[in-house]
């Protein structure tokens, strides 16, 4: 089982993550702060990862119209909306003691964060509502094509809105790090990508499973019969 | 309840529909199952079945509005799913149960959209509207037509050009004594132009009437 | 032999307005929903003239937005299955079909979104910056803007009974670079700015917006049959 070998890994990598997260040095400025970084940046650098996997994979079925890209745009979003979540919730946590603030509206990564969320909560809403396999694939295709147009469009028009009023001084990026915090951060990005790598092939193959049973042979057989108006009514 | 086509000479041509073992599931559920359908110029054919038989289905597959999910089939010469079949759309007319009528513009201007549509001046619609008998109604929204003027309006639009296929969803329903004709000269001008016509109805019987073989549906199959 | 591109796209567009101006649903329904919760908002403050005066963009803006999406979505520019399988067999080029139907709502929208200026002069006492007649070409591209994202919200979900609620969901997030395009020419106008940088940056979102139009339009046509 190549899968339960990954599922093993990852689960080693992450608790290798979270010793380092413990055990790196406290940041100048922002103390013990620092540490939940280490969850935030890997779960925002795959919340990206996973909706552009999606993207790609909206195109791949757009193009070949074979359904492992559905299940792949499927799963991938699933796991991204799951990332987002993540790295806007620690986002949060982090910014109310650094920048004093739990939402910085000058931060164009927060605003289209927040704007994917947004788009594939209603992605998954839309694929929920669809029964039919091939419909699904269609509309969620088209919707997952658009949504990557929009995001660099907003990336850019909240960056454009930012640089014309003032911004925040203290960003994740400004911050100076040294080598153990590096080595750190490192390893968590690692363990991250390992998990959403397992994820993604364990809702892959759920979402295979997932169809072979509704596609199972079932004869036709129409459910309408002869009426029998004399039976009740005697 | 087969009739020989006795009346029509085997017809020559590549078939103009053409389904062999062709199945549709919809939302999973198999609606057809291994369908094997011909249609040559010249042909009429009707598909009589009890409800929920699939009759529909079978139409909407071969209006090209609904893709196979399994086996094969071509309307037109093209396969049915290609890239290439929304260019030969424009070549088939289509009349479901529901008209495709807007509520709100006149009988009038229903039909001169269709046919400015389809490349035709606004003037043939009222030409065709005056061919089914409602040339004094083309002034009247569709919302406040009674059902049968609205049926004859959508058996109108099959008139504005001429379709090489034309299928027909029980195009007598609603339709009173007077406008039954509309469905016999749709369809055999449809045949001596070299078209073919595909028909569904519950009703055998009344097939047999408009067109030449009568095949019978059950459980998604054509017999 | 059929209708070509831009005159296709015109018939559609000119039966969507003909069936709102019968049936009324954008200028007779929608258009009042709007003034009353431009109305209603002052409600939910203490109505200080400064502070109302403040509000006064920001709920242009949202009421845009909100009732915008309503326009877009409204019932009356829906067709039935059946219309849409019979406009198909006319050979109606989607794309063209997407076009009319954009342009059509586009037009409906920038009338009500221009008419919604009156409401908040009225109610927040707002008054307008110099050189407010600069932000009809902006009040344009946001209404073309909403639009075609509204009519690719509309066919992404078509025939799903939670569409109301869901092709809303899918489409606000979506019109991030429209309101903002739009929110801060004004606030460039206010500032006394040039306003070219935000105008550029929605004509930016228009064209991705009609490009993923066209382009999902054959995948989306599908769907409709």
């Amino acid at each position: 089982m190549k899968k339960r070998l990954l599922a093993v890994l990852t689960g080693v990598a992450l608790g290798i993550g979270l010793v380092l997260a413990f055990t790196s040095p406290p940041d100048l400025l922002q103390g013990d702060f620092v540490r939940i970084l280490y969850i935030h940046v890997p779960s925002a650098w795959l919340a990206f990862l996973a909706f552009g996997v999606t993207a790609a994979a909206s195109i791949g079925w757009l193009f070949s119209r074979r359904m492992t890209w559905d299940r792949v745009a499927e799963a991938s979003a699933e796991t991204g909306v799951l990332f987002t979540a993540i790295a806007l919730a620690t986002g949060m946590i982090w910014g109310k003691p650094v920048w004093g603030t739990y939402w910085d509206w000058g931060d164009a990564r927060l605003a289209t964060t927040a704007m994917m969320f947004f788009v594939y909560l209603g992605y998954l809403a839309l694929r929920r509502t669809t029964t039919d396999p091939r419909l699904r694939a269609r509309r969620s295709s088209v919707l997952g094509a658009i949504a990557v147009v929009q995001v660099p469009l907003v990336y850019f028009s909240v960056k454009l809105w930012r640089t014309l009023h003032q911004g925040l001084t203290i960003r994740p990026d400004g911050i100076q790090m040294d080598g153990a915090m590096v080595s750190a951060l490192l390893v968590n990005l690692a363990a991250y990508t390992l998990l959403y790598v397992t994820l993604l092939s364990y809702r892959t193959a759920l979402a295979r499973l997932e169809e072979a049973t509704a596609a199972e042979r079932i004869p036709v057989r129409s459910p309408v019969t002869v009426p029998r108006l004399g039976e009740a009514d005697a | 309840m087969t009739r020989p086509s006795s009346t029509q000479p085997p017809s020559a041509g590549s078939p103009l529909v053409d389904l062999v073992d062709l199945s549709v599931s919809l939302s999973g559920t198999p609606v057809l199952s291994k369908c094997r359908l011909s249609l040559r110029p010249g042909e009429s054919l009707g598909v009589a079945g009890p409800n929920g038989a699939g009759k529909s289905t079978l139409l909407a597959v071969v209006a090209t509005f609904v893709t196979p999910t399994g086996g094969s089939g071509a309307v037109l010469g093209t396969p049915l799913g290609s890239p290439r079949i929304p260019a030969v759309r424009a070549e088939i007319g289509w009349s479901g149960h529901l008209p495709a009528l807007y509520p709100d513009l006149t009988l009038g201007e229903n039909l001169a959209l269709s046919a400015r549509l389809s490349g035709h001046p606004a003037s043939r619609g009222q030409q065709v509207l005056a061919q089914v008998g409602l040339a004094g109604a083309a002034g009247i929204r569709a919302e406040r037509c009674s059902n049968g003027m609205r049926r004859r309006a959508d058996l109108a639009r099959l008139l504005i050009g001429s379709p090489r296929l034309v299928l027909l969803d029980e195009p007598d329903a609603g339709l009173d004594q007077d406008a039954a004709p509309i469905i016999d000269h749709l369809i055999r001008r449809t045949i001596r132009r070299g078209g073919a016509v595909l028909c569904v109805s519950h009703d055998a019987a009344k097939l047999s009437g408009w067109v030449d073989r009568v095949v019978e549906m059950r459980d998604g199959r054509t017999t | 032999m059929r209708a070509g591109f831009w005159r296709s796209a015109g018939l559609i567009a000119l039966r969507d307005l003909r069936v709102e101006l019968r049936s009324g649903e954008a200028l007779t329904v929608v258009f009042p929903f709007a003034v009353v919760a431009s109305w209603i908002a002052p409600l939910a403050t203490n109505a200080s003239p400064l502070l109302l005066r403040d509000l006064a963009a920001p709920v242009y803006w949202l009421i845009t937005l909100l009732f915008g999406m309503m326009i877009v979505l409204r019932q009356t520019a829906l067709e039935t299955r059946a219309q849409r399988r019979a406009l198909a067999l006319t050979g109606l080029d989607p794309a063209a079909r997407f076009a009319g139907r954009s342009g059509a709502s586009g037009l409906v929208l920038a009338a009500v979104a221009g008419t919604l200026i009156l409401p908040v002069i009225i109610f927040y006492d707002y008054r307008p910056p110099s050189g407010a007649t600069l932000m009809a070409p902006v009040i344009i591209l946001a209404a073309a803007g909403l639009a075609m994202l509204g009519t690719l919200a509309g066919d992404v979900t078509i025939g799903l009974r939670a569409r109301t609620s869901l092709a809303p969901l899918l489409m606000a997030p979506l019109a991030v670079p429209l309101v903002m395009g739009a929110a801060q020419s004004l606030e460039s106008l206010v500032a006394g700015k040039s306003i070219i940088t935000w105008v550029l940056a929605l004509v930016i979102a228009d064209l991705g917006l009609a490009a993923a139009g066209v382009m999902s339009a054959r995948a989306l046509e599908e769907i409709s049959l």
